[in-house]
């Protein structure tokens, strides 16, 4: 029994490792590109109301600090993106 | 002998390779630790850095890195017989081409995900930096001029793939409207976009339709491909190409499946011949082989692919094996299936690569009790779809790269139509001027001394780590001189052609093959220059890292 459920749970791994498989090869940079277009939208619209971080005063003050409470996890991940060492092989990713 | 032995040696191959030396390497060597953050993990930002499953990641990384090469070398090679290539391709992959896969990923993925550019400015020097980024422009423009070559020739030769080409597009453009503006189902979607392309196919097929006088202009087919990929480069990528590149994967899967099956249906006997000649089309064996047959064995663009996307999404550093060196592994059976498809057709001369290719899948569908015509179709529309699914992509990279490089000091290249024409213009000029043996073997050295370069990177951390770097090494040096040889006798004849206006057999060369002699040899001459540079800086970095004691830190080491 346990020989049986061990040889099913190993079919179902392989069918599931097949299944990703196929997923990976045809939609994979599809939804990739998906969700870096929104990651960059967001990212975007926290330069526009964080930039001073960066030294990019865009919005009054009173505005960036309204908006401060919702941004703030995403804050060290975004000064991290902005401030990383790019080049233009970066657009293959 | 029986052609299914070479698919099954190639797997034989894998599995050894998989399971003994890239298994041995990824415990002793790199010590793969799957306790260690990756950087998809430590990071994790949703926008480049996001673990993946490694399932996941294999497809993603053999696609991107399987496109025309893998099945274009093995055929252009055919001039040597099928022996040189079947030997390189299954001993190149072995010792050298998944050990730069696997090591650019690992390198990359243990220095927080930079990119080749920047570990080479902490690493060798900062100007190693500068001339990568040249030599990567360079050698995208190659890649352009090549694959464009390829497009215009097949669609030129071939009647029925023109308006196949053309509702491969249109299908497309209403995909990618159909997934991000629709929100229709992918399934459904999907289903949409191949019959409408299988529909016009057979619609082609039964009514004959053709472009008349037109049909064989082989400079229309050029335009018609820049222009394809001028709209793959200026509109925005989801709908445009990322569409046209989702349903041209199941239709070379479709291909390549069928291929596949009536190799092990019917097994025929090899009908090439093994071995020809040591000097083919005025071209020896040694080293261009190593430089034509170039994806399917060895390649840089897989470092570049496996620095920048796959090193940002691995989940565990044990998935690096699996997913790198394993997606190379698969690259060599695919370029064996290519190899075997064009080995199984009768020994003919002046055959282009499309129609051999055609041919051959002819006879395979015949096996598979389809009718011939349908083969002789779909090999060169495989082919086209190929080439100009990555030129599209080529062009775009371009666009961004002349941007990059010279956007500051001349601002109209940042509009994106105007550097995409830029681009345009230089692979018009090349494709048109140029011949295309030397444009390929060309394309395949930069190609090879991307891969060699990398592996210079990966022995030069290697050596900064304290550990055996000499799997890395040895083909580096090897692919590094098999390369720097062929560029040298591709440049020679070149510029001897361009200088005495004829070619090798005292044949006069007409005015725009002159220039075009120049171009290249120019260009062949430029990567040479850079090569030489970069290997000079890398030595000094190797020695210099050799004499740091053990334990002592090294410039920009960050792990």
């Amino acid at each position: 029994m346990a020989d049986k459920e061990k040889k099913e749970k190993k079919g179902f791994r392989l069918g599931k490792s097949l299944k990703e498989f196929v997923y990976g090869m045809a939609a994979h940079d599809t939804a990739r590109f998906a969700l870096k277009t929104r990651g960059s939208m967001e990212h975007l619209f926290i330069l526009i109301t964080m930039g001073d971080m960066l030294g990019i005063p865009i919005l009054p003050p009173y505005y960036s600090l309204r908006l401060l409470p919702y941004v703030v996890p995403q804050i060290s991940t975004w000064k991290r993106r902005m401030l990383r060492e790019k080049d233009f092989t970066d657009t293959l990713a | 002998m029986n052609s299914a032995l070479i698919p099954v040696l190639g797997a034989i191959v894998y599995l050894v390779g998989m399971r003994f030396y890239a298994s041995y390497i990824d415990r002793k060597v790199i010590q793969a630790d799957p306790k260690r953050a990756t950087p998809a993990r430590m990071y994790a930002d949703g926008v480049d850095f996001m673990p993946t499953s490694r399932s996941i990641l294999f497809g993603y990384q053999f696609k991107s890195i399987a496109g025309a090469a893998p099945v274009l070398g093995p055929i252009i090679a055919l001039k040597w017989g099928w022996l040189p290539g079947l030997l390189w391709i299954l001993l190149g992959t072995f010792f050298i081409g998944w050990v730069q896969d696997y090591t650019s990923s690992v390198v990359s993925m243990r220095n927080d995900g930079k990119t080749f550019g920047g570990i080479s400015y902490s690493l060798i020097s900062p100007r190693a930096r500068t001339i990568l980024l040249v030599f990567i422009y360079v050698y995208l423009l190659l890649i352009a001029a090549a694959f464009a070559n390829i497009v215009a020739t097949t669609l030129a030769n071939a009647p029925r793939v023109p308006l196949a080409i053309i509702m491969l597009a249109i299908a497309g453009v209403i995909v990618g409207f159909l997934i991000y503006r629709g929100r229709v189902q992918l399934a459904l979607v999907t289903v949409i976009g191949l019959v409408l392309f299988y529909g016009a196919l057979f619609a082609n097929g039964t009514f004959n339709m053709t472009f008349g006088s037109v049909h064989t202009n082989w400079v229309i087919w050029l335009l018609f491909a820049l222009v394809f990929s001028f709209f793959g480069s200026v509109l925005p990528i989801w709908s445009f190409v990322q569409p046209i590149n989702y349903l041209s994967f199941y239709i070379i899967l479709i291909g390549m499946g069928a291929a596949v099956l009536g190799i092990f249906v019917k097994h025929p006997a090899l009908q090439q011949p093994a071995f020809t000649t040591f000097t083919a089309d005025g071209l020896p064996l040694y080293p261009i082989l190593f430089v034509t047959i170039a994806c399917g064995a060895i390649s840089g663009w897989h470092g570049i692919v496996s620095s920048t996307g796959t090193s940002r999404q691995l989940e565990s550093e044990l998935d690096a094996r699996p997913v790198s060196a394993g997606a190379m592994f698969m690259e060599m059976i695919l370029a064996l299936v290519a190899l075997t498809v064009v080995a199984i057709t009768a020994p003919s001369k002046g055959v282009s690569p499309d129609k051999l290719f055609g041919q051959g899948l002819g006879s395979i569908f015949t096996y598979l009790h389809l009718p011939q015509s349908w083969g002789l179709a779909y090999g060169p529309l495989m082919i086209t779809i190929l080439a100009i699914t990555i030129l599209h992509l080529v062009v775009r990279f371009m666009r961004i790269a002349t941007n990059e490089l010279l956007g500051r000091a001349v601002p109209l290249l940042r509009i994106p139509s105007i550097g995409t024409v830029v681009a345009l213009i230089l692979t018009f000029v090349l494709v048109t001027t140029g011949t295309f043996k030397y444009i390929w073997v060309l394309f395949g050295s930069a190609n090879q001394l991307m891969a060699s370069l990398a592996l210079m990177i990966a022995s030069i951390w290697l050596i900064s780590e304290k550990r055996k770097a000499g799997f890395a090494l040895i083909p580096m040096i090897f692919m590094y001189l098999t390369t720097m040889a062929a560029l040298v006798i591709t440049c020679k004849q070149l510029l001897q052609q361009a200088a005495s206006r004829a070619d090798l057999a005292g044949k006069p060369l007409a005015a725009g093959t002159v220039i075009g002699n120049w171009v290249a040899g120019l260009i062949g001459a430029v990567l040479f220059v850079a090569a030489v540079i970069l290997a000079y800086d890398g030595v000094k970095a190797l020695v210099r890292f050799s004499r740091l004691k053990q334990g002592a830190p090294a410039v920009g080491k960050s792990n």
